[in-house]
């Protein structure tokens, strides 16, 4: 499986994107953690070990911005001290930004983010100013003066020359940033220098890589200082010239003979001078290298529980859908079977061969649905890879806002499907953001009120049926409904008579509406003109549905419905004018038969009474002529019951129910919002599903609606398209696209 | 080798579990039969797969890479191949693994996408020297090294010149001898060590701790003094040079000699240069053949050479290239080494051993090789 390097390196960055994404997630939660518990070791040690992991995996990738970012960090939570520091998990979660900024960058080849503030915070950990690092950072001085880049050789020239009297200077020469040829400058220094006497050291050496922005020599002249720096100051060249004596410490007095013969002075016993400038170094060095030796001699580690099965497998969300498609098809080809074996049964009803054929149709059918559910598992995957995102989010938004929030999860191990889970990652956001910065109370206003000054937040998933619920609730004030409706009357989202008929639940889906909003400023974190509209947008793609409930000084809690999956529903189908459509069957709260007769018209409704209920219609065909034909005629209602709000959809024949795989339409073939996507059957004959959240909301604008209502032939439009798919259906067939 | 090496993967990275075997992939000797994600697993897929060659990152949660090399090298003596990073405290822990019976390490890779070929060369190098190694020897392994004061540093100009060139085992086998050399020791030795930029530094403060010698990372214009032992540093080459003061190491960017930087070639042309008869050149364990050609020339100049033994070295390569063209005077254990060197630089061979404290007997035996 070796490819061509190219694929093998693309296959790596997404692996690393993925693998870095998870990393800096897990330093979030690492760096909360260690602010719960100040300077707890293990956790501070993993946290540096997550660092390390990014950095390592970055190089590799040959990110180097990144790489050498998480390095200093590292190396900073490696000294001693950081570690314990109390700003540590602040940094952490500020790098954690970065990384995730840089990573971002990466991946969509977009201009990388400053560093430069995270940086001088790692440095800042590193030398903490204020006290404590005062004698670390001396010894460090120290050791610059003293090294002062004079090699052993150069030492030992500068104590003979010493040694026979001349005096020994050092020249310092800060080159003029302006200076066009900074090496020809320093030859020209050179030049003046040799001018002067002897040339010791001179630095940097020649044809050496550096920058040359300073010329450092050691000069061995009788010449006085001050002649001495009028000759190096070179207008152009030299910004400032500085002359000091050379101080001398030197390896010893004598100069090293080569290597000396037999019998050389082997068992002399020199005397160790005292402050060798190769000890004191080494002396200094050593001290360095014995303090790395404590921070790295690693404490024996508590062994800890292994991490997880081994045995994971990574694997590419395509692959899966491509499975995921393939059982799709073979759903297609269960009813393509299914319908021969019918005829069959019918030419042939009394053959032997019909039983069999319907045992092992009835089993394979068994395996199907087994297969279908175990291929649909491995797209599942917890919401608590979502959820685990928020305890940051709730920290940085309360703290944005002065509130104290405490954050409850639960039901983190409910499965959702991975491409509904990253779809409504942002939602999600939205609401939890909006719960703080909205919902919640400030400390006093809640103490006020007789509550605990910290607000909570309950962010809760589960399954119920074949749908996963998620809850975002918070114990805050609640939704004054009135306020709402004065707000989106003064916002001109509606009018007044409009207003007045709303009820209670759909006054509070106007705050759902695009550019509705109640907060009295408009704060950062929920963002500006973008508001809960963006969530109700998504979700109508996903085909779920949301739910407000609030209660006035309690709080509130918005509830999600998402389906498992976008890529099977159980669907019941039902004919519209000789067509055939399908809905979710979940949606369908009942069915009721009733004939065109019954079916009354109040203010330009069409409405039925359903037992005690006045139920409003939604009509997908046209009108039928009046007459008496039409009293008599049979119709179904199919009475949807979605969140809170309830309403029939007149049609004129039920198909049954089945599961239909859902095949992607592209905008061409489809111009409605009504349809969200399109099977097959087993016969051939393509049925379209219907999108219930644009159905709904047709049904809400149609109330609302001051030109009048249009409740009928909503689907005339779509008749022409779907004839269209009809006769390329094949076509449809081969392009097993997505998943919507 | 009709058998493809068996190699476990253990690394707490996913990326790197991902890469390494794609790098090792690029060779159809090896077979990477396995992942661990940490040392816990990593000793039970031991257990279940066999592999001939272990890679082990560090730093991992769960059971560290220390943990888990002396784990491996307490139950099965598996040549382990250390993945070590670049920071100081990986290069510390990376000594620390080598001194525990790591056979040998590689850099983690980096900036794979230009430097594939360079990196899997390397990795493949290695697994495939690890696997013919005969084991790991244990016998030369330093265990914890203790500290020890530095002693003064005698600005005496040396005796002889002694030039050293190793490669992998290396880091074990220069512990051993250098601890067994003399704080008067006369000569001064120069070693290039196969080791990438940023581990020789600290390798030879771990020596300068441990060893009755000083050991120090080169600089340009360090001076060949004796009883001190200059590292060549990683990633530059390092010839020693007579000036008139004294003799220096003078460290230079050339390009790769024999695709090694430091090239144990470069240092033995310029001590077989500048020294003749008074060098000394020595090859000792390590894969490939930089240096023979080197030593070569050192015997043509007069001076004296020897090649690590088979059996002391971990991997003979270098050795075996040196005696094979005839460029080895002698042919010598790791434990006679230290007498050898020794008697190099003590020219009235009686007086060898006079004086010294510790090791007599073996300075006695050293006496008795060193004069036959």
């Amino acid at each position: 499986m070796t490819g061509p390097p190219e694929d093998r390196m693309t296959e790596l960055r997404q692996l690393f994107f993925e693998s870095a994404g998870e990393l800096v997630q897990k330093l979030n939660d690492e760096a909360m953690r260690l602010e719960k518990s100040p300077g707890h070791a293990e956790t501070a040690r993993s946290l540096r070990r997550t660092v390390h992991t990014l950095k390592g995996d970055a190089a590799a990738c040959g990110f180097r911005e990144l790489s050498e970012l998480a390095h200093e960090f590292e190396d900073v939570l490696a000294l001693e001290n950081t570690a314990a520091a109390a700003s540590v998990p602040e940094i952490a979660l500020r790098a954690a930004d970065v990384f995730a900024a840089l990573l971002e960058a990466y991946r969509t080849g977009t201009k990388l983010p400053s560093i430069q503030s995270l940086r001088a915070d790692i440095a800042r950990l590193a030398h903490p100013v204020p006290g404590g690092a005062g004698k670390a950072k001396k010894t460090k001085k120290k050791a610059a003066k003293i090294t002062n880049r004079w090699s052993e050789y150069e030492q030992l020239a500068i104590a003979r020359a010493a040694a026979t009297g001349k005096p020994v200077h050092h020249v310092v020469v800060q080159v003029d940033p302006q200076c066009a040829m900074p090496i020809a400058g320093r030859q020209m220094i050179q030049f003046a220098l040799a001018g002067l006497g002897e040339v010791l050291a001179l630095y940097p050496v020649e044809g050496s890589h550096e920058p040359i922005t300073r010329i450092e020599a050691a000069l061995a002249s009788e010449k006085p200082a001050e002649q001495i720096r009028a000759k190096c100051s070179i207008p152009t060249i030299a910004l400032t010239v500085r002359v000091t004596p050379v101080r001398i410490q030197t390896l010893s007095t004598t100069a090293l003979p080569l290597v000396s013969g037999a019998d050389s002075a082997r068992n002399d016993e020199v005397a160790p001078s005292e402050g060798g400038a190769a000890d004191i170094t080494a002396d200094i060095t050593s001290g360095i290298a014995s303090k790395e030796a404590a921070a790295t001699g690693e404490p024996a580690v508590a062994p800890a529980m292994p991490t997880g099965p081994d045995n994971l497998l990574r694997v590419d969300a395509e692959r899966i859908d491509s499975v995921l498609n393939l059982v799709g098809e073979l759903i297609l080809a269960k009813s393509m079977l299914q319908q021969a074996l019918l005829e069959f049964g019918q030419r042939f009803p009394k053959d032997v061969l019909r039983g069999k054929f319907a045992d092992a149709m009835a089993f394979q059918g068994r395996v199907l649905n087994d297969l279908q559910h175990s291929v649909m598992k491995i797209r599942m995957v917890p919401v608590d890879q979502l959820f685990r995102r928020f305890p940051r989010i709730v920290r940085d938004v309360g703290r944005h806002c002065g509130k104290e929030v405490e954050l409850l999860i639960r039901g983190g191990q409910t499965d959702l499907d991975k491409s509904i889970l990253d779809a409504i990652a942002e939602p999600l956001t939205h609401l939890v953001r909006n719960a703080i910065g909205h919902g919640l109370e400030t400390a006093e206003e809640r103490v006020r009120a007789g509550k605990r000054p910290q607000g909570t937040l309950r962010l809760g998933a589960y399954h119920q049926g074949n749908q996963v619920v998620i809850e975002v609730s918070d114990d805050g004030s609640g939704i004054d409904s009135e306020k709402v409706r004065q707000r989106a009357l003064s916002q001109r989202l509606l009018n007044a008579e409009q207003a007045a008929r709303l009820s209670e639940t759909e006054t509070l889906d106007l705050i759902l509406q695009p550019g509705f909003s109640t907060a009295e400023e408009i704060t950062e974190l929920s963002g500006r003109g973008v508001g809960l509209d963006v969530v109700q947008s998504v979700l109508g793609r996903l085909k779920g549905t949301i739910q407000i409930e609030t209660a006035p000084g309690r709080g509130t809690t918005f509830r999600l419905r998402l389906p498992l999956t976008l890529a099977i529903i159980r669907a019941l189908m039902f004919r519209v004018e000789q067509r055939l459509y399908a809905l979710p069957l979940n949606t369908v709260a009942e069915i009721a038969r009733t004939v065109e007769g019954d079916i009354h018209q109040v203010e330009h409704y069409d409405v039925l009474q359903l037992r005690n209920d006045v139920l409003p219609l939604l009509r997908l065909g046209s009108k039928p002529p009046s007459g008496p034909e039409r009293a008599r005629r049979k119709v179904f209602v199919l009475v949807i019951n979605s969140g809170e709000r309830k309403f029939g959809v007149i049609v004129d024949g039920l198909e049954g129910e089945d599961e239909l795989v859902i095949k992607a339409l592209d905008d061409q073939s489809i111009t409605t919002d009504l349809v969200s996507g399109a099977s097959i059957l087993g016969d051939g004959r393509v049925v379209l599903i219907l999108n219930m959240i644009a159905l709904m909301d047709r049904f809400t604008r149609g109330r609302t609606d001051a030109n009048g209502p249009r409740m009928d032939g909503l689907l005339s439009s779509v008749v022409p398209a779907a004839s269209s798919i009809e006769s390329g259906n094949r076509r449809a067939r081969g392009a097993a696209g997505g998943l919507a | 080798m009709n058998k493809p090496v068996r190699v476990l993967v253990v690394d707490d990275s996913a990326l790197m579990r991902k890469l390494i075997p794609k790098i090792l992939e690029q060779d159809a000797s090896i077979e990477v039969v396995g992942t661990a994600i940490d040392g816990h697993f990593g000793l039970k897929k031991i257990d279940d797969l066999s592999p001939d060659v272990v890679t082990l990152d560090l730093e991992m949660p769960g059971l560290n890479g220390i943990d888990t090399l002396k784990e491996i090298m307490r139950r099965w003596r598996l040549p382990v191949i250390v993945v070590s990073s670049h920071s100081t405290a990986g290069a510390a822990i990376t000594l620390k693994a080598l001194t525990l019976g790591a056979f040998d390490f590689v850099a983690k890779p980096k900036d794979v996408s230009a430097r594939m070929p360079e990196i899997a060369g390397e990795l493949i190098k290695k697994i495939r020297a690890a696997a013919q190694s005969a084991g790991v020897q244990t016998q030369f392994l330093p265990g914890e090294v203790g500290g020890k004061q530095p002693g003064k540093l005698r600005p005496v100009a040396p005796t002889h010149i002694i030039a050293i060139g190793v490669s992998t085992g290396g880091p074990n086998a220069l512990q051993y001898l250098f601890s067994k050399l003399p704080v008067e020791f006369s000569g001064s030795i120069l070693v290039v060590q196969h080791m990438p930029d940023g581990f020789t530094e600290l390798f030879a403060k771990r020596l300068d701790e441990s060893c009755p010698i000083r050991v120090k990372e080169a600089q340009s214009g360090d001076l060949l003094v004796a009883g001190r032992a200059l590292i060549c540093p990683g990633n530059r080459h390092m010839k020693a040079k007579k000036l008139p003061l004294g003799n220096v190491v003078l460290l230079g960017d050339d390009t790769p000699v024999n695709g090694h930087r430091p090239s144990v070639d470069v240092l033995f042309h310029s001590v077989a240069e500048e020294f003749g008869s008074q060098a000394m050149g020595l090859l000792m364990t390590g894969m490939g053949e930089d240096g023979a050609a080197g030593l070569g020339e050192i015997r043509a100049a007069g001076g004296f050479t020897v090649a690590q033994s088979q059996e002391t070295c971990v991997v003979f390569g270098m050795p075996k290239a040196a005696i094979e063209r005839g460029y080895a005077m002698r042919v010598a254990d790791l434990q006679e080494l230290p007498s050898i060197l020794q008697a190099q630089c003590t020219p009235d061979q009686g007086r060898g051993g006079d004086g010294t404290r510790g090791d007599t007997s073996e300075v006695k035996r050293a006496t008795t090789s060193g004069s036959n």
